[in-house]
């Protein structure tokens, strides 16, 4: 009941708070209630269930990293909801907001819970396609097209996600998702079949070369939904790939190369891009490619070998934890500067230095724990070049605190009101808060398994306070934010854009955009050609008009069809016809 | 010994005499046509109803009329012929509301309702014919029935379709001729599931039994609207709403691809087909023209010519199912025999109520449109994800199934041409969804042409409400015993166990 129930009722609220005023005014608890069941599961190991009449037959059950990541992502949902009941409430068009909100909420329990592949493809399906209508929310021209483009790779993922389906699961010869690894592990195609994963869910996951939509559309939406969409959404397509990748179980060198390497690229080169941005959630959505970096490289390190699966993905499902709840605060964060004045101001900004800190792995701070975690795989995997790892991820420390100090920059820039106001709104982002990193270290969300691999016999919180490992994780941060203290004081260094980004957001798309254009105009230029030839040679469906259209033919058939067309007569032809065949045979 | 029954013969009666019945009827009573149709159009879906459960049960339903020496009539019901019986009884019971609601007011009426009956007759007709000569003979009487209603606006363009259409099925219809004669000729009377008569010829008749099958395909082809012989479909809109919905959801499309379903499995059987390597042609024809009927589709503003290139290219789908050997291909085809037509119906009944109640014919006019009949819209975009083949729609099920059956036989060239049509569908369709669900009404104030308390007249609403849900439905519910899955499943498992 309760799987059936976390599916059903953010649809239910979907409905009631688009259509029904009542539910319109309600709509953040509305929410909030259909995110319990989610959250519930997230807690609370319950069994499975099979549900016979459910598509072609759907099973529901949760792992440990997935159900850490339904608890991520009811949390998310459930802040962003009342974030948005308050944020939203003039605005004209919330009763459609509220329906995709709620949609793409389904979609996004559904494939979490879902261990079977056509009902985990549905609400993959949901979940994108609800999202569309987040993004487009605004309706400026911007958002117009950010959602187009969204659209437009959502649709490719979508295709090469059916087709690594299809071959998974006649791979795998069954259509539970927890066969697939095994399956391909042992199938001579099994890296084809992941590859193909691998570009289908990550456009969703934004990896490279098919990020470029997201720092588009994820801005694009209004806060709380850039939230979910950053935060919950993007862990859809982490989830995805977790469903094809056999952890442990394989040695797949070059695609744990091409992972690993892919992964560094977008960890350092996203960052970078997202620098020369001026508008803070563009920044963020930088910082969130890069972060989907990092556990690309987790996962990548995985495909090589050697460490169980179910060590590295509860730990690749923290780090997520970690990195989806900061994010939110931060997407949420943009919309407080302008609302927020006096007193709560500290609290802002103390709220969204904590979210920098998690994510760049700060300090005493959740991001501290679960980026220790990937270094300790770093440290044990046989991948070649662990080495030069370790310290290209030191490295991403400093980019990462680059572009999260330049973002808390550019909402500096925000002016407050000038009277002691506090908005509503700011309630969630405090629960939010709340609901932080460090319940990463927590029992309720760290299998013990994992602890004990990682802390031995000294304890978590050993671990925790250790100097060293807090210092360690100090001095990327301290000189990250040096750099950029130093570049915004003096003016000689400070080359930040501050109206134009350097780059236009989604960056390489605009390559694409351009060669795209010129094919375009190419093909359109051949369509007017063969058109043209079409006319001129009587294409295939020409022949036939030229027959029809001759004199004598319609001649003939004008007669015939004046008899036919008198219905009465119609019974004589077809006394006629019958005689013929009676005749013919 | 083949037992007689009399129910067959009610089933077509039951549309038949109602039909003729309305003929009798003067133009303004229409108060009694009404209730005909409807009174027909229930009493088909619940002898059928009867009839399913009767062969549920085990009981055989045979009628046979002899007709000459060697020649019978045949009504013989099995589970493929009541399969595609259902689809289109319950269909026309929908659109004979639809149909009550769209010509309101109407000229011609009667003379609409009585070929509306006449049409459904013979494709009930189709589904139940226990041979190949009984098959012919509805195949015929669909073509000439369906034609008044082709032409039934009477305009010049009307007209013009109405004979394109008929050189076409005509044509079509000799080429079936020819090859049903040859095959009682070389075969003598062959009743659907004797493969093994065929079977058992092809050691001495093997080029002839080719060449007949490719003649009675090309005359099946036609209707199935398969390249190069689509032509007549796209020219064919030209007919009232109700008319296109009924001709490309079930009566004369289906009765081509139905045919083909049954030629391949039933009269030659699959392995007979597959063995004198009949199907590729087929295949590569069918794979063609899905690709080719996107395409055409992107390129068209009026509505309704854009669902009907859509048509050609879902219409395919069945027979690239027929053409690919394997239990999951078959299912995938059968069961997109229902699940086209439940969609596509969804959208015509959408295109007629936009055109009807705001004068809309081209999607470029149907900027905000989900605003003023967010129902209808729905419905359409129900439909349209489904088109597409997203789950949870019934679009989904049958590319699941093909895509699967596919990747089963190694034909992985045609797991791309499904992919190809999901895109150029998603390039197609969602243009239409943007237009009505996100673009903003270029003219405030639109007047309505069609009163009513709702979005539009109520008797053309529900339908399009109904047929929206339904294909929802098929697909969300594919799992549930009796839906149209578990069935086309049953019928394509009993093709390869026996």
């Amino acid at each position: 009941m309760i799987w059936f129930l976390t599916i059903a009722l953010p649809l239910l609220a979907a409905i009631i708070t688009a259509f029904i005023p009542a539910g319109r005014r309600g709509s953040g608890l509305f929410f909030v209630s259909a995110t319990l069941p989610a959250i519930w599961l997230g807690l609370v190991d319950e069994s499975g269930v099979t549900a016979q009449w459910f598509l072609l037959e759907s099973h529901f059950s949760l792992d440990t990293p997935r159900r850490i990541l339904l608890l991520l992502t009811g949390i998310l949902w459930a802040t962003s909801a009342l974030f948005a009941g308050s944020y939203l409430k003039d605005d004209a068009r919330r009763g459609e907001f509220s329906f995709y909100f709620g949609a793409a909420m389904a979609g996004n329990f559904g494939l979490l819970v879902s261990a079977e592949a056509a009902s985990f493809y549905t609400f993959f399906a949901l979940m994108t396609f609800a999202s569309y209508g987040l993004v487009i929310h605004s309706r400026t021209p911007f958002a117009r097209r950010a959602a187009r483009i969204y659209l437009v790779m959502a649709i490719i993922g979508e295709l090469f996600l059916i087709t690594a389906l299809y071959l998974a699961v006649k791979s795998a010869g069954s259509m539970l998702l927890a066969d697939i690894p095994p399956a391909l592990a042992e199938d001579p195609n099994g890296p084809i079949i992941f590859f193909l994963g691998l570009i289908g869910f990550g456009v969703k996951v934004g990896a490279i070369p098919l990020y470029f939509w997201l720092p588009l559309a994820h801005p694009a939406a209004p806060a709380p939904a850039s939230a979910v969409l950053s935060g919950a959404m993007i862990k859809a397509g982490l989830v995805g790939w977790m469903h094809f990748a056999p952890v442990g179980l394989v040695e797949w060198t070059s695609l744990s190369f091409l992972m690993v390497s892919l992964g560094f690229t977008a960890a350092l080169g996203a960052a970078i891009i997202g620098l020369t941005q001026v508008d803070p959630k563009t920044n963020l959505a930088y910082s969130s490619i890069s972060q989907m970096g990092v556990m690309t490289v987790i996962l990548g390190i995985g495909l090589y070998g050697g460490i169980p699966g179910g060590l590295i993905l509860p730990a690749l499902a923290l780090y997520a934890y970690n990195h989806g709840t900061a994010k939110a605060l931060l997407f949420l964060g943009t919309a407080l500067p302008a609302r927020v004045g006096g007193f709560w101001r500290i609290l802002m900004w103390a709220g969204l230095g904590t979210g920098v800190l998690a994510i760049a792995g700060g300090p005493l701070t959740g991001g501290l724990w679960t980026k220790y975690l990937l270094k300790t795989f770093l440290g044990e995997t046989s991948l070649p070049g662990a080495q030069t790892f370790l310290i290209l991820l030191t490295l991403s420390a400093i980019t990462t605190t680059l572009l999260l100090s330049r973002f808390l920059h550019l909402l500096h820039r925000i002016e407050a009101p000038s009277e002691n106001a506090v908005p509503a709104f700011i309630l969630p982002w405090i629960l939010l808060l709340l609901a932080g990193g460090w319940w990463t270290l927590s029992p309720a969300l760290l299998p013990t398994g994992l602890m004990n691999h990682i802390t031995k016999e000294n304890g978590i919180m050993v671990f925790f306070w250790n100097r060293f490992t807090n210092w360690s994780a100090l001095w990327p941060i301290t000189v990250g934010i040096v750099v950029m203290a130093f570049t915004l004081r003096f003016a000689t260094l400070n080359l930040w854009p501050a109206k134009k980004p350097l780059l236009p957001p989604g960056d390489f798309l605009h390559i694409i955009l351009l060669a795209g254009d010129l094919f375009a105009k190419l093909l359109r230029k051949g369509i007017s050609l063969l058109e043209s030839g079409l006319h001129s040679v009587q294409g295939p469906e020409q022949i036939f008009y030229r027959v029809t259209d001759n004199k004598r033919t319609s001649q003939i058939s004008d007669s015939a069809e004046t008899t036919l067309r008198r219905w009465e007569f119609v019974g004589i032809g077809f006394f006629i016809f019958f005689l013929t065949l009676l005749l013919l045979l | 010994m083949e037992t007689t029954s009399i129910l067959p013969l009610l089933i077509l009666g039951s549309s038949f005499i109602p039909g003729t019945l309305i003929l009798l009827l003067r133009e303004d009573q229409s108060s009694q046509r009404t209730f005909l149709n409807i009174f027909g159009a229930v009493a088909k879906v619940s002898l059928i109803a009867l009839v399913f459960a009767g062969y549920m049960r085990g009981e055989d339903y045979t009628f046979v009329f002899s007709l000459a020496p060697g020649l019978n009539f045949t009504l013989r019901v099995d589970l493929l012929g009541l399969f595609f019986a259902t689809l289109s009884a319950v269909l026309w019971l929908i659109t004979t509301l639809y149909a009550i609601g769209y010509l309101e007011g109407g000229r011609h009426r009667r003379r609409f309702f009585a070929f509306f009956s006449y049409c459904i007759t013979a494709s009930t007709g189709i589904a139940l014919s226990g041979d190949v000569v009984t098959f012919f003979i509805f195949y015929e009487f669909l073509t000439l029935s369906t034609y008044p209603l082709v032409v039934h606006l009477g305009t010049d363009k009307a007209v013009n379709a109405g004979r394109t259409y008929l050189w076409y099925t005509i044509g079509g219809g000799t080429i079936l001729f020819l090859g049903v004669v040859g095959l009682s000729v070389i075969a003598g009377p062959i009743h659907f599931g004797q493969t093994e008569i065929i079977a058992s010829l092809i050691s001495e008749n093997a080029t002839q039994l080719a060449i007949l099958f490719f003649l009675m395909l090309a005359g099946l082809a036609v209707k199935a609207a398969i390249f190069p012989l689509h032509s007549w479909l796209p020219i064919s809109m030209v007919a009232p709403a109700p008319v296109s919905a009924l001709l490309h959801a079930v009566a004369v499309v289906k009765a081509g691809a139905f045919g083909i379903i049954r030629l391949v499995y039933d009269v030659y059987g699959i392995e007979t087909a597959g063995y004198m390597n009949l199907l590729t042609p087929l295949a590569v024809f069918a794979a063609f023209t899905i690709i080719y009927g996107s395409v055409r589709a992107l390129f068209q503003d009026d509505f309704k010519r854009r669902l009907a290139f859509s048509t050609v290219s879902q219409l395919s789908y069945i027979a690239l199912g027929v053409a690919i050997t394997g239990v999951l291909s078959s299912t995938g085809a059968i069961v997109h025999l229902v699940h086209q037509g439940i969609m596509k119906i969804t959208m015509f009944f959408a295109a007629g109520i936009v055109a009807e109640t705001y004068g809309f014919y081209k999607i470029s006019e149907m900027n905000g449109i989900g605003r003023r009949m967010p129902l209808t819209m729905g419905a359409f975009a129900i439909a349209v994800f489904g088109m597409i083949g997203l789950p949870p729609v019934a679009g989904f099920i049958s590319k699941w199934y093909l895509g699967l059956g596919a990747i089963e036989t190694g034909s992985y060239w045609v797991v791309l041409v499904l992919l190809g049509s999901s895109a150029l569908n998603a390039a197609y369709f969602l243009p239409i969804i943007y237009r009505a669900w996100f673009c903003e009404p270029v003219q405030e104030l639109v007047p309505r042409r069609r009163s009513g308390r709702l979005e539009t007249q109520a008797l053309m609403l529900i339908p399009v409400v109904v047929t929206g849900l339904l294909s929802l439905a098929a697909g969300v519910f594919a799992a549930v015993a009796g839906s149209p899955l578990s069935i086309a499943r049953e019928i394509a498992e009993r093709l390869y166990l026996l």
